[in-house]
């Protein structure tokens, strides 16, 4: 194997240390480094709960066909396990997101129209361990798949049909027209 | 995904509108049934800090003379021939079940086998394997072992008529398996059909004998070596592992001693910055900036719709763009660095990015660890039962047919840790021998500490750029 042709190293002493950090130098270095860190973290980690993005909005649109024509007062309602999450409403980094009505916890809505979610696609938010309830509408049927969960209903046409299950796995999913392959809605569970 | 697109078409001339009725492009692909949260705030904040220490502490206490330039290498063991041949069987034994599987199997991605060995064991897994155990790759490389097959053959038969190979071009160097790489992204990132099993079989079988041409043209390891883009992708990330494969022996060596041994011939800056920026789009294409209500994407997409291109076209030339402004990006930020320690003198910059480009492996592995480790741990279980049924037509061949993945295997929170301590090893990793290569670079150890602040903003750069893929501003 060829090998890229180096200048020789400089003599020992040569390029002689400037820096004349000792070994105990280098050693404090590292573990105050170290401390800084490890303090930096029982800090942030324990007090930045709310600001924690993932609780910050129980609903956002990523992309919306049917600009805004949404049925935001059922929705932007969170499950109401934690009642403070209504504060970090503010910190949603959704395009659409509107503020939620403080009303009893009320199961999250798509309604499907022509084959596609009305108001685009929906992140419904939880927290692991809530109790989901989701209502799909839709105009045509198909069947409902909520991935990762693996939960499938079929829904006829005019029709709706309503999933009631526990948050058990974390991470974000998508809720699918199975045969039509398109997307309606996102499911988000994040760390209880 | 191209149903999709099709029913997203189909749904706009219903409606007639002459808005843009856009499908959602932000998934990667069909297979990921599990997508990760964005990393919250505080471990953001928190890492990014780990960064700042690390790089400082670094300058501090790394060491004034070069120590991984030339490491010794100790032997481990021998392994005979037959086991050499044994794995060049296996590896086109694998290939060829993909391939078939990819022809003759269900058309749903996650039913066949081809689409998750391909882009889940192989593309994520291989490097992951890598990493650790060395180029596990080169072992088992199916094209290259059907050519030493017939190349054995041939030798029996007609030993010494064989035709000389044809000199491998210097100036050609890397670019081929730059572009490879590139080309497997755009198949991965861009690409409608990304998920199509047939299709993904005809372009393994038309890469497989654009490779068996190259090697019987110019040699099978010049080519391997040079031009086979996945030999020298997994090849890269082998020079990072503790072990390494030479001539049928295994040798232990210190972890990253094999990068500063890189041969940096043409086409390896193009390499690495392809490397780092495809996975960098895979993440930024994933967020909000990207596929948002009114992001880059839906617009970009809504002016080569106006010019006339169709739903599909004009998502591929927008996801095209955004693959290359990527790479370009990364590119520009490398040469930025470079050009900033052109400054400190003695060297030309041309010669300074080659010299310093071993430096950005730890940080392409990094970048794949942490965009691909979940689905590598959730995905990967599908492997279980696609063995039983790969053709998806409900046989069980080893009775693991109705295995399931556990997505808890792993929790969220489980995921984030990993992906912050991939970016900050990376960051340690590529400090580190960049730190070591300014040693030999520049005599004085004080211009070195000096160059070093630049690649150390380069450094910084990427891990950030990493940090905020992964945040909920990018998601």
């Amino acid at each position: 194997m060829p090998r890229m042709s180096l200048p020789e190293y400089p003599s020992p002493g040569g390029g002689a240390p400037g820096r004349g950090t000792s070994r105990a130098a280098r050693v404090g270095f590292i573990l105050g480094g170290l401390a800084v860190l490890l303090i930096a973290f029982v800090i942030l980690r324990g007090g930045d709960d709310s600001g924690d993005p993932s609780s910050s909005s129980s609903v956002q649109t990523t992309a919306a066909p049917q600009a805004s024509t949404g049925v935001a007062t059922q929705e932007a309602q969170s499950t109401g396990a934690n009642g403070d999450r209504g504060a970090a409403e503010t910190g949603s980094t959704s395009t659409s997101a509107r503020p939620a009505p403080p009303t009893e916890p009320a199961p999250r809505l798509v309604r499907v129209v022509d084959g596609q979610p009305q108001g685009g696609i929906k992140t419904f938010s939880y927290k692991k361990g809530d109790q989901v309830l989701l209502t799909v509408e839709s105009d045509t049927a198909d069947e409902i798949h909520v991935h990762g969960y693996d939960l499938k209903r079929n829904v006829t046409a005019g029709g709706s049909v309503q999933f009631s299950f526990k948050a058990t796995i974390e991470g974000r999913f998508e809720i699918e027209l199975e045969d039509a392959g398109v997307q309606i809605a996102m499911l988000e569970v994040t760390p209880s | 995904m191209r149903r999709r697109l099709r029913t997203a078409a189909v749904a706009a001339m219903l409606a007639g509108a002459s808005a843009a009725v856009l499908p959602d492009a932000a998934l990667a692909h069909g297979l990921v049934g599990r997508q990760d949260l964005p990393i919250p705030r505080w471990l953001f904040a928190w890492a990014a800090a780990v960064v700042l220490v690390i790089s400082f502490v670094a300058l501090a206490v790394l060491w004034p003379r070069p120590r991984l330039e030339h490491v010794r290498e100790r032997r481990v063991l021998r392994v005979p021939a037959a086991l050499e041949a044994l794995c060049g069987v296996l590896g086109i034994a694998g290939f060829a079940a993909v391939v078939y599987s990819g022809f003759a199997g269900t058309q749903t991605a996650t039913a066949n086998l081809a689409p998750t060995v391909i882009f889940v064991m192989f593309w994520v897994g291989l490097p992951f394997a890598t990493a650790v155990l060395g180029d596990v790759f080169a072992a088992f490389n199916p094209w290259r072992a059907v050519a030493r097959g017939a190349a054995w053959v041939a030798g029996r038969v007609a030993p010494g008529r064989l035709p000389e190979p044809m000199p491998y071009p210097s100036w050609l160097g890397r670019w081929p398996a730059a572009l490879g790489i590139l080309a497997f992204a755009w198949v991965e990132l861009v690409y409608v059909n990304r998920d199509d099993p047939s299709i993904l079989a005809g372009l393994a079988l038309a890469y497989a004998i654009v490779q068996l041409i190259g090697m019987s043209v110019y040699g099978i390891d010049t080519w391997t070596r040079r031009a086979d883009a996945f030999a020298v992708y997994f090849g890269l990330f082998a020079r990072l592992a503790p072990l390494h494969w030479r001539d049928r022996t295994l040798y232990r060596r210190p972890p990253l001693g094999g990068a500063p041994q890189l041969d940096v011939v043409p086409g390896t800056v193009a390499m690495l910055c392809v490397m780092i920026g495809t996975t960098s789009f895979d993440g930024f294409s994933q967020g909000a900036l990207w596929t948002g209500t009114n992001g880059i994407a839906p617009t970009l997409q809504q002016r080569f719709l106006n010019l006339g291109f169709s739903q599909e076209t004009a998502l591929q030339i927008t996801f095209t763009l955004g693959l290359v402004f990527m790479v370009g990006v990364v590119a520009g930020v490398y040469r930025l660095g470079i050009a900033g320690m052109g400054s400190i003198g003695g060297e030309q910059q041309a010669d300074l990015a080659r010299r310093f480009v071993h430096s950005l492996i730890p940080i392409a592995l990094a970048y794949v660890v942490a965009h691909y480790f979940s689905l590598l741990a959730y995905q990967g279980q599908a492997m279980a039962s696609l063995a039983s049924d790969p053709l998806g037509d409900g046989s069980d061949l080893f009775g693991t047919a109705s295995a399931t993945i556990d997505y808890n295997v792993i929790s969220a929170t489980g995921v984030w840790y990993v992906q912050v301590a991939a970016l900050v090893l990376g960051h340690a990793a590529g400090l580190t021998l960049a730190h070591d290569r300014a040693l030999v670079v520049y005599r004085r150890v004080l211009d070195a500490t000096r160059s070093q602040y630049w690649m150390l903003a380069v450094m910084v750069g990427f891990t950030s750029l990493g940090l905020w893929l992964l945040s909920a501003s990018a998601q």
